[in-house]
């Protein structure tokens, strides 16, 4: 103790050392980020467009139109941003981007209410959409780009427009599953030959969509029945339907209810080591329901006719071609055709449901799929 | 034992006003999700006591206690063996083990638990090795043995980090005299070191724990169904259960931060420590076993996960070169995020530091039931869902245009909303360290007259440094990973690594998430190294 004075010069030193060093590297970053942000900001030239948005775009951008589109988006990143890159080429339009899960983002725009700043709100199902408008946060999106749509692909109060769909499957181990084992319906998979064997993505947002779908398709009772056999028939739960993709590749499960989508994702990643194919239910069963993706207009848009021409472009020919050609969804604009790779679409569409009509339809699929115990 | 009358003594003295404003000003705006919280199960006609007692809750809830209690246990035992075989000890490679020890915390939930599984399930990357030398492996990690592994492994950081700055701060003098007096090892550590340590090892089990009840990347992962998994499951068709069951949660953390102060102050023994040399000690026999110990710990922590990883990763490279479908992601989406990250979580664990220290000196210091109630508030605000803590910023900023308009959507709101949900981290460690201060010290100062500001800086920096910067340290990793408050509160067009990490795995872009989760990976090893480790060297 008695060496106090001396001892502690030395430590006073490094921290103040540590403190120089410490700035020299924080601010470095700030400066590298204050450059990167600089070099990202957004332009209207052709020749800064990425790649992939070059390949979308059509002829020359258009001139700054000196507007702005704010979007919510529960599409990610990047699968939507070359499309929308493409929409601030051709339009002038400027295009800012919340990211996020289309529940958050559906939570975080009620919590804003009025003064929230998206415009437009892309979801990846419909469920997120449905709280917005039982909430009266949408407005509507305008006839002439409703047309673009069958009119089972947009709601009837035209609160929202489907512009992309993916469709239910079975995905299955290869190995593990034969051809002539595949069910013929959703129905068949509480037979006990399929004891143990059926991931479910209980929790899911477009499981849930689907099996709200399937409630009212089918009634209450049947459909709670079918989840409370498949319980008992060992269904297990997987949080997600890439969970459920990547778990039946490996051959951790036999099979699972999932979208379409996921097994394009996995097989062009991972080649031949991924062992999982995706088979389609009959087009009339309820499991090969197509779950589409959707676009609202907020009521409080701040450029109602910006927001719309948006929604237009994600139906143009090339946006659904590059729906349909890179990300393996199926276009819904009238008169697109879905890529050969993909099965033919002959399944009941989600759009068919009137959501209105179903009322507090969400809510009531959380507490069936709680209390069949799947997620025990 | 002279020490500890004195230390009593200075407990009775009143507090400085300038320290209980900061304190109050600090616990206020700490306070803000809580509030909004509240407010939400007020205005949305929850009724959180007929939730709690609900079939729906309760067996969530005790998965939840079940969980928390196994995670913390194994992870106090875990993060305390490697500090103290790491500092302690001549443990061969402890200098590298040092820094990579800390990293499992870097990794968000959703990804390393995925990556955990996709390496040790069935049919995974592990399986398929030993599936060639013979082994039929039927290993599958789901429900409460897949969650208390992955979640113990990724947080025994947090009692590692504050215990090993503990250690280091510590004279060996006793323990040498303990031990030449014929006590055995377990002995010396159980009587010597474990009482000087406990303040700095229930700090960092509070941690653990609290992280655990709010954890949802990976029980959600693991399947198991906890009470985070409903408060998520029923945030948008069911809000005023989800909230009412926030604030179980909040509740229940609360309560456990309140355990722990009343714990800890059981144990506000100061010691002699100075910067005195330590004895490193000799592990003999034990080497061989103490190098598997550790090694394995990181072979599981650090290397499972990084095998998936760079799997991953090392597909989406070679199909690039084989000309298969290209990556999505080029170096310059690379660079933004790695930049944005480093530095938005360099400056949140700077600031973090700097916030702690007026609240840990009221608690350690002083008897002030202002600092009390910071410390429970700032503390148990760590246990809350993100996504709560993110809506409450948007609930708060737009009560008022001038917020609305000046902070929504800015670097400000956005390093706020990180040092809500994070300072818990650095205060821990902090509030043991300055409680450590041997007043010895300070009274010496005092009677040769030095003044208060030099006081600070030549007595109490030396010694709470260690444990604030390892404070800082966690803080620094957690932010790097931090997801639903980045994704909803920063500037649009801000990405990071986690949120680009989340966009790729959402679309089961696995090759680019690989690759950046990588890339976070070993950027955290080296702001860890360069930050938090070497500056702890310089200090010791």
């Amino acid at each position: 103790m008695l060496g106090i004075p001396y001892e502690f010069w030395k430590p006073i030193d490094t921290l103040s050392l540590m403190k120089t060093n410490h700035k020299i590297i924080l601010s470095s970053f700030i400066c590298l980020a204050i450059i990167s942000a600089s070099c990202s900001s957004s332009s209207n030239k052709r020749a800064e467009l990425s790649d992939r948005a070059a390949e979308i775009v059509q002829g020359d951008c258009a001139k700054d139109a000196g507007k702005e589109v704010t979007i919510y988006s529960g599409r990610s990143e990047y699968l939507i941003s070359p499309i929308l890159e493409a929409f601030a080429c051709e339009s002038g339009i400027d295009v800012r981007v919340r990211w996020g899960n289309s529940t958050d983002l559906a939570v975080l725009i009620n919590e804003e209410g009025k003064s929230t700043e998206a415009d437009v709100f892309l979801s990846r199902s419909p469920g997120p959409v449905g709280f917005l408008e039982g909430n009266d946060l949408l407005g509507s999106v305008s006839e002439n780009v409703l047309s673009l749509v069958e009119e089972q692909n947009h709601a009837a109060s035209g609160s929202w427009i489907g512009f992309s769909g993916r469709k239910r499957v079975l995905v299955h181990n290869v190995d593990q599953v034969s051809p002539d084992e595949l069910p013929k319906s959703v129905f068949e998979l509480t037979d006990p030959k399929y004891k143990n064997r059926v991931a479910i993505p209980g929790t899911n947002g477009s499981f849930e969509d689907w099996f709200t779908v399937f409630r009212d398709q089918h009634g209450n009772e049947t459909a709670t029945k079918w989840l409370n056999d498949m319980v008992e028939n060992g269904a297990k739960y997987y949080p997600n339907n890439r969970s459920i993709v990547e778990a039946t590749g490996r051959g951790e499960i036999d099979m699972g209810l999932v979208n379409h989508y996921y097994n394009y994702q996995e097989a062009a990643a991972l080649g031949s080591e991924h062992r999982a194919e995706n088979y389609d239910f009959p087009s009339d069963d309820i499991g090969s329901l197509l779950i589409i993706t959707a676009a609202t207009v907020l009521a409080t848009a701040k450029d109602k006719e910006a927001s719309n021409e948006l929604i237009a472009y994600l139906l143009t020919p090339q946006a659904q071609a590059y729906f349909s050609n890179k990300t393996f969804e199926y276009p819904l604009a009238k008169g697109t055709k879905p890529n050969p790779v993909l099965p033919v679409l002959e399944a009941l569409e989600i759009g068919s449901v009137d959501f209105d009509s179903l009322g507090g339809g969400f809510e009531e699929t959380e507490r069936i799929v709680r209390e069949s115990g799947i997620l025990n | 034992m002279e020490f500890l009358t004195s230390n009593t003594a200075r407990h009775n003295q009143r507090a400085p006003l300038a320290l209980k404003v900061t304190a109050l000003i600090t616990a206020f705006l700490f306070a803000c999700p809580a509030i909004y919280l509240v407010w939400r199960n007020i205005t949305s006609d929850s009724d959180p006591l007929k939730v709690l007692f609900s079939e729906q809750t309760l067996s969530p809830l005790m998965r939840t206690i079940n969980l928390t209690i196994v995670v913390t246990l194994s992870a106090a035992i875990l993060g305390t063996g490697l500090a103290w075989l790491t500092i302690r000890t001549d443990l061969p490679s402890r200098r590298i083990l040092k820094i990579i020890l800390p990293l499992p915390l870097v990794f968000p939930t959703f990804v390393g638990a995925a990556a955990f599984i996709r390496t040790l399930n069935p049919g995974g990357l592990a399986n398929n090795l030993v599936e060639k030398i013979g082994i039929e492996k039927t290993l599958e990690l789901h429900g409460l043995f897949g969650a208390w592994l992955v979640l113990t492994l990724f947080t025994y950081p947090y009692v590692f980090l504050p215990v090993a700055a503990r250690l280091k701060n510590l004279a060996s003098s006793l323990e040498e005299s303990a031990r030449l007096l014929g006590d055995s090892s377990w002995s010396t550590f159980r009587k010597i070191i474990l009482p000087q340590i406990a303040s700095s090892l229930l700090a960092g089990s509070l941690l653990v724990f609290l992280y655990t009840i709010s954890d949802f990347g990976a029980v959600q992962l693991m399947r198991y169904d906890t009470l985070t998994r409903a408060i998520w499951t029923t945030r948008l068709n069911n809000q005023p259960v989800s909230f009412a069951l926030a604030v179980i949660l909040l509740t229940f953390a609360a309560l456990a931060v309140i355990i722990e102060t009343l714990i800890s102050r059981r144990f506000r023994k100061p010691d002699t420590s100075t910067q005195a040399e330590t004895v490193l000690i000799s592990l003999g026999k034990w080497k061989p076993i103490a190098i598997t110990a550790s090694w394995l710990v990181v072979f599981l922590a650090l290397i499972t996960p990084t095998i998936a990883l760079g799997d991953w990763a090392a597909d989406g490279l070679l199909r690039e070169f084989r000309g298969g479908r290209p990556l999505f992601i080029d170096f310059e989406d690379i660079i933004e995020p790695t930049i944005n990250t480093a530095w938005i979580s360099m400056l949140t664990a700077l600031i973090a530091a700097a916030i702690v220290l007026p609240v840990s000196y009221l608690v350690a210091r002083y008897k002030s039931s202002i600092g009390n109630t910071a410390n429970a508030i700032m503390t148990s605000t760590f246990a809350m869902p993100g996504l709560l803590i993110a809506l409450s910023m948007f609930f708060w900023t737009l009560k008022n245009s001038w917020a609305a308009e000046h902070l929504r959507g800015t670097i400000f709101i956005l390093i706020f909303a990180y040092l809500v949900r994070f300072s818990a981290q650095a205060l821990g460690p902090a509030r043991a360290s300055v409680a450590s201060i041997p007043p010895s010290l300070e009274d010496a100062s005092q009677v040769l007259g030095a003044s208060k500001i030099k006081r600070f800086f030549t007595i109490d920096i030396p010694v709470v440094a260690p444990g604030l910067l390892a404070g800082s340290g966690l803080v620094l990793l957690s932010t790097m990973k931090e997801l639903p408050i980045t994704l909803l509160v920063a500037p649009f067009e801000f990405p990071t690594l986690t949120t680009k990490i989340f966009q790729s795995f959402e679309d089961a872009f696995v090759a680019e998430g690989g690759l950046l989760a990588l890339i976070l990976v070993l950027l955290s090893a080296v702001l860890t190294w360069v930050l938090v480790i070497r500056r702890a060297d310089h200090l010791a």
